[in-house]
């Protein structure tokens, strides 16, 4: 009985560099070799590992999905074991090809298609210092509201203490601004005092919150 | 009158509103699907309680299979 396979593999960027039909031989001729179909098979990406592997910096993935016979599978497996340029693998019993599969393998398929040389293995890339904002908002929209709720009330505690510090100090301000005028009664210290009138309602906020 | 006992008011940050109905994001998790699991890791590395997640049982078991098939790969890091 065959069944249907989604497997992830690291190839070595030396092999890549020579070719990438030969690179991706590596894979395909394994499945093939034991009388696996393959279905699709495309370049994935290109990225910087996580950590070193074998004392590589850097691989190609190469995303296939193939049919193969259950008891052929370890066989396989145990030719890309053997396989120095297979860095690593990871195959998974799927139950269909995601559609967008065929128009990606078809498009790399194609004449015009080139594979980008790989950089050299202590390439980094450029770390944009300065997110955009669409892309922080939307990050925080996805995270899960737990998280968002907890990251959420830390600060806000936070924010509550810096405030009632800010309104003593504000406070202690104004006090000496109305000893000073006191007479003139100037339209600085009414401004003075709407502003701790507000510092007290937001003193009286974390209050609430603590009591709940 | 009144009741007799109170009901204690939930003291958990767990949310009461589940995502769907198996308590899941709204979208699969898959381990080539970096951007979505790294929102469900701390800045070091590590992943997400249930608790923070607010993932039944049966989702943080997919998560936790998403994020480690990732750091097998070397698409996530083990640490850091």
């Amino acid at each position: 009985m065959t069944n249907l396979y989604e497997g992830m593999y690291l190839v070595d960027n030396d092999v890549v560099r020579e070719d990438w039909t030969k690179a991706k031989a590596l894979v395909t001729g394994a499945v093939e070799k034991h009388g696996g179909k393959v279905i699709t098979a495309r370049r994935w990406d290109e990225r910087r590992l996580a950590y070193r592997i074998s004392g590589k910096r850097r691989a190609t993935y190469l995303l296939s999905y193939f049919e193969i016979e259950k008891d052929a599978l370890p066989l396989m497996t145990r030719d890309l074991e053997l396989n120095e340029h297979v860095l690593r693998y990871l195959q998974l019993a799927v139950d269909k090809v995601p559609e967008t599969e065929f128009e990606l393998t078809e498009a790399e398929g194609a004449a015009d298609f080139t594979v980008p040389a790989p950089p050299g293995d202590d390439y980094v890339e450029e770390e944009v210092a300065v997110q955009p904002e669409e892309t922080r908002g939307s990050a925080a929209k996805e995270r899960p509201p737990a998280t968002a709720e907890g990251e959420a009330q830390a600060p806000a505690s936070a924010k509550g203490e810096g405030a009632t510090e800010a309104a003593a100090t504000e406070t202690v301000a104004t006090e000496a601004v109305e000893a000073q005028t006191a007479e003139t009664q100037t339209a600085e210290t009414q401004t003075t005092e709407a502003q701790t009138a507000e510092t007290q309602t937001t003193e009286g906020e974390p209050v609430a919150a603590q009591e709940d | 009158m009144a009741p007799k006992f109170k009901k204690k008011k939930r003291k958990t940050g767990r949310p009461l509103i589940k995502l769907c109905s198996r308590g899941c994001a709204d979208r699969p998790l898959d381990y080539k699907d970096l951007e979505h699991l790294e929102t469900y890791l701390t800045p070091q590395g590590q992943i997400l309680s249930r608790r923070r997640t607010g993932y039944s049982a049966k989702c943080q078991r997919d998560l936790k299979r998403a994020i480690k098939r990732a750091r097998h790969m070397a698409l996530m890091p083990f640490v850091g």
